[in-house]
């Protein structure tokens, strides 16, 4: 026999549940499903999603009761240790290992959780990912250096301006500047310095976002699938204008 | 292409500092970069089969997304976490960047000049580089919804 819950608390925790996802990089979809899985697991008998890009809301009803609510999801990041979290969260919750109160302590947690790395090592390994993106374009050893050296200044720019709340635009213009400047003041060192230039901005592409949008697009949510390409756009235009002002400077 | 297959092993690293920068947990790291190799390979044997770069970069997310999607359903984990940073090592950097190069070229010519041969450069990178990260994108994106569903 399960517990009844007030349809306030059950919507509580869905919601939460759902922001969390939205804001770590879930396609709308997967988090359309997971506040309703929760509202269901929960005792409601109906559940209305609305998603958008910033804002969820929804309405659960159970015989003649109905609530309705709203939370603001200003801003969509990435954080797939979250996400997992969550998965393993909802899973407990649906076995009934969980009750109501309890999912609401480790939903708490599961929020608060640090990340897994810290800044500097994620730093440098960004760099030496673009590092090896240059050698995927087949740049030699000193260009797989240079732009491991840029991309990793261009990152703690990017990290930086991101903790004082920079518009993507702006963090991916200046980030951009600062990779491409580095990289190609260095440029003398290796004999193909286009495929070090290349590499070292490609830190700052959209990625969640251009699959998420795909998955949105195909999965029918054209709305939010726009919006999430049209944030891309954004961001690599902000790429293109960094790169353009690097290179006027380089005198490329 | 005639890099040698060797190289293909830098995909590994390429995805690793995205797979840290997306807070990846630790566990899954190892499966990031090996379908990040897998993709990138199966990509070049596209290529040496003659095929185009689109479509080998179509197949090649196919597998990811596929693989991906399998792997994380058998560990209750959501796929994507796997995918999207395979995927990464795939992204037509340097198509990008002479089409951004030639475009900055029509912009710093004089007046008189001719820029036709410029504009085409731009435009034939720029869309080749847009093809191929829909490829990248829908490719990753389609399995989620081919795949028979678990009842859940």
């Amino acid at each position: 026999m399960k517990a009844t819950y007030a349809l306030t608390d059950i919507l509580t925790l869905a919601l939460k549940a759902g922001l969390l996802a939205h804001q770590s990089g879930a396609g709308t979809h997967r988090t359309s499903l997971i506040i309703q899985r929760t509202a269901r697991v929960l005792g409601a008998m109906q559940v209305e999603v609305i998603i958008s890009s910033t804002n969820i809301g929804a309405t659960i009803e159970r015989g003649h009761e109905r609530e309705t609510g709203f939370r603001k999801a200003p801003h969509m990041g990435v954080n797939f240790s979250l996400l997992t979290s969550l998965d393993s969260w909802l899973l407990a919750l649906e076995k009934d290992q969980l009750n109501a109160s309890d999912a609401q302590l480790a939903l708490d947690e599961i929020a608060q959780a640090k990340g897994h790395y810290p800044r500097s090592v994620v730093t440098l390994f960004v760099g030496l990912s673009c590092g090896a993106f240059a050698a995927l374009f087949g740049g030699d050893t000193a260009a797989i250096l240079i732009t491991t050296l840029g991309s990793s200044l261009g990152m703690a720019v990017r990290f930086q301006l991101v903790l004082q709340h920079f518009k993507p635009f702006v963090f991916a213009s200046t980030a951009s500047f600062v990779a491409l400047l580095c990289t190609g003041l260095l440029r003398d060192f290796t004999s193909t310095p286009d495929t070090a230039m290349a590499a070292s901005v490609l830190f700052l592409i959209p990625g969640v976002p251009l699959i998420n949008g795909a998955s949105d697009l195909l999965n029918a949510n054209y709305l939010n699938g726009i919006v999430r390409f049209t944030m891309s756009a954004v961001i690599v235009l902000g790429i293109a204008i960094g790169i353009s002002l690097a290179l006027r400077i380089l005198g490329i | 292409m005639s890099t040698p297959w060797i190289i293909e092993l830098m995909a590994a690293p390429a995805a690793l500092g995205f797979a840290l920068l997306f807070n990846v947990p630790p566990r899954a790291l190892w499966m990031c970069g090996i379908l990040a190799i897998s993709g990138h390979a199966v990509r070049k044997l596209v290529l040496t089969m003659d095929g185009d770069m689109v479509f080998g970069t179509l197949l090649a997310a196919l597998l990811i997304g596929i693989v991906a999607e399998l792997w994380a359903d058998r560990h209750n984990q959501p796929g994507v976490i796997y995918a999207i940073s395979a995927a990464i090592p795939m992204i037509p950097g340097k198509s990008m960047y002479q089409s951004v190069q030639a475009l900055l070229g029509i912009a710093t010519m004089g007046t008189e000049a001719d820029g036709t041969a410029l504009l085409i450069t731009a435009g034939v990178h720029g869309v080749k580089a847009i093809m191929i990260v829909l490829a990248l994108a829908f490719g990753i994106a389609a399995p989620l919804l081919l795949l028979p569903k678990r009842s859940k």
